[in-house]
């Protein structure tokens, strides 16, 4: 980073998103291939410590569009800028340190075969200059953070309760401080009650922490709870976007009603 | 969230350590692995146990049935051939070189195959198809007749036979570990170690190698099986080893025109094969049912 741009950094947004494309290729012949277009072009912007939820039907390149930002797919064209900085521009380490990623389904995103102590420990020995005694105190650290005890780390992934493995899934995702986590659609595997137990978590962390989320739901009411900023996609674009009270409250997009309307909250039913 | 010592277990335990739990409790599985250790530290130290020499001739004794048959002589438990030479003696000799040729095949086709399986899976673009389709070739032809075609380049011998076979067989275990990683690659937990950064081989070590061990087991054991009958078909046609050494495949060949006279002589190394193959079958049976069991 040269001195030059470093004074543009204050007022950089901490992500920003321009005209972001992704397509899939699908092979219709043999020779011949079909471009099926996931989402774009998507321009947005996130601030520290916000939280900005993407909604949409099924189908609507949500997923897509976080996993691109979160550095699992890449994007045809478009930027991504993290801090001022474009995001091809920063190696592994750096990104790793600046967005984290949630995976849908923790029983799924934790390797069966390694201990939780050893899950937290990877990211640290590779992403950090930490030593072992520091490394040691983050990952005990992180673990109160999320609300564990440190019992836990010797623990295999087997052993423990879908909620305990959500919450060893976000350590491993805060344990590096980063600026940005990504959550693909995590709580729809939770049943409600552990459900606002790990939302009341995540914004109990965003206050300590100042994180800013990005995250995939379905259900309009915790949408509305948790983010600042709602992004509406319709078959890959954006239909709607504003802050979480004007979308929530009236809603100018057809896609958007409807969404509103079939979201009602279970616990009511 | 309270933790006061509660838990049934005192120390917690490793997926290795309670898939081997599990496979304790199979007895026949844990049978078939001690008479596999027997049989490996038998044809390893035969030499120095064995009553006669493999190839001591005796013309007092020729063409002995086993020692309970009529006639037999406590001597020769399993009885002579037409040169007099002790076939209990000649079978652990046999075992020697078709057990153990088994065996380094096994460990060098499994290491050497894992590796390259490996390495195509993780590498994207020309490097991965170049390691992939590299000895596809081979695989075109049945193991059997490519290990034949092999050893008549190289010229028929014991070692020969070993290299040949490994050839041939190298190609499926190719092919299969690399198709058992690339099904582990797009697992979440994969992706997972990848966004942190992982190195390749941190990504193999840690994340792939301990969760493929079932499709493993069974690869290996398939390459086990068909290297021991490659090896005594290639000695029973004589392309394997070469007299004087004794291989069960040759033992059988140079006694077939004695089938009528002396059954025995064609039927012990015959059920020695055979009875190597089901232990073999059975402890890898056990292992990977345990394995199953114990990733549930």
């Amino acid at each position: 980073m040269s001195l030059s741009n470093q004074s543009e950094l204050n007022v950089q947004p901490l992500l920003k998103v321009t005209d972001l494309c992704k397509s899939f290729k699908h092979a219709t012949g043999i020779l011949s291939s079909r471009e099926q277009l996931a989402f774009g072009p998507v321009s947005f912007t996130l601030e520290p410590g916000q939280t900005l939820a993407v909604v949409g039907e099924s189908g609507s390149g949500k997923s897509a569009l976080v996993r691109t930002i979160g550095g699992m797919l890449i994007a045809n064209s478009g930027d991504i800028y993290v801090k001022g900085q474009h995001l091809s521009s920063l190696n592994s380490q750096q990104r790793c340190l600046s967005i984290r990623m949630i995976f849908q389904d923790p029983s799924s995103s934790l390797n069966p075969k390694t201990t939780v102590g050893k899950i937290l420990h990877a990211p640290l020995q590779l992403n950090t200059d930490l030593n072992d005694k520091q490394r040691h105190q983050q990952i005990l650290e992180t673990l109160k953070l999320v609300g564990l005890l440190p019992d836990y780390l010797a623990f295999y992934p087997n052993m423990l309760s879908s909620v305990q493995k959500h919450q060893v899934a976000i350590a491993r995702a805060m344990i590096l401080n980063p600026d940005i986590i990504i959550a693909d659609e995590i709580l729809s595997t939770l049943d409600i009650s552990l459900r606002f137990k790990i939302v009341n978590l995540l914004l109990k962390i965003q206050k300590a922490k100042g994180t800013s989320y990005i995250f995939v739901a379905h259900n309009m009411h915790l949408v509305k709870h948790m983010s600042d900023q709602i992004l509406v996609l319709h078959q890959g674009k954006i239909i709607e976007k504003g802050t979480a009270k004007s979308v929530c409250e009236s809603p100018q997009e057809e896609q958007t009603k409807y969404l509103l309307l079939s979201h009602q909250p279970d616990y009511r039913k | 969230m309270l933790i006061n010592n509660g838990f049934n277990e005192d120390k917690i335990q490793s997926p290795l350590g309670y898939i081997w739990s599990i496979f304790k409790t199979k007895t026949i599985a844990v049978v078939a692995m001690w008479l596999i250790i027997v049989l490996i530290i038998v044809s390893l130290f035969a030499p120095w146990f064995v009553p006669h020499s493999p190839l001591a001739q005796n013309p007092e004794s020729m063409l002995l049935p086993p020692y309970w048959v009529e006639g037999g002589d406590i001597n020769h438990i399993l009885g002579t051939d037409d040169l007099g030479r002790d076939s209990l003696s000649r079978l652990f000799h046999g075992l020697q070189l078709t057990l153990g040729g088994a065996l380094l095949i096994t460990l060098l086709v499994g290491i050497i195959g894992m590796l390259i399986g490996a390495a195509a899976a993780l590498t994207k673009g020309v490097k991965a198809s170049v390691l992939h389709h590299l000895l596809d070739a081979l695989l075109a032809i049945p193991t059997l007749l490519s290990a034949l075609i092999l050893i008549t380049i190289f010229g028929p011998s014991y070692t020969n036979c070993l290299i040949a076979i490994s050839l041939s067989l190298l190609p499926q275990f190719i092919r299969s570990s690399f198709l058992a990683i690339e099904q582990e690659l797009s697992k979440q937990y994969i992706v997972a170690i990848q966004l942190d950064g992982a190195t390749k081989t941190r990504l193999f070590r840690y994340g792939i190698l301990p969760n493929i061990l079932e499709p493993t087991i069974t690869i290996i054991n398939r390459l086990f099986t068909m290297a021991i009958i490659e090896i005594a078909t290639l000695g029973f046609l004589g392309f394997g080893a070469q007299l004087p050494q004794t291989e069960l495949g040759s033992i059988i060949a140079s006694s077939m025109e004695l089938i009528y006279l002396s059954p025995w002589l064609v039927t012990f190394p015959g059920i020695a094969i055979f009875t190597v193959i089901i232990i073999v079958n059975v402890l890898s049976e056990g292992l990977r049912h345990a394995v199953l069991e114990g990733e549930e």
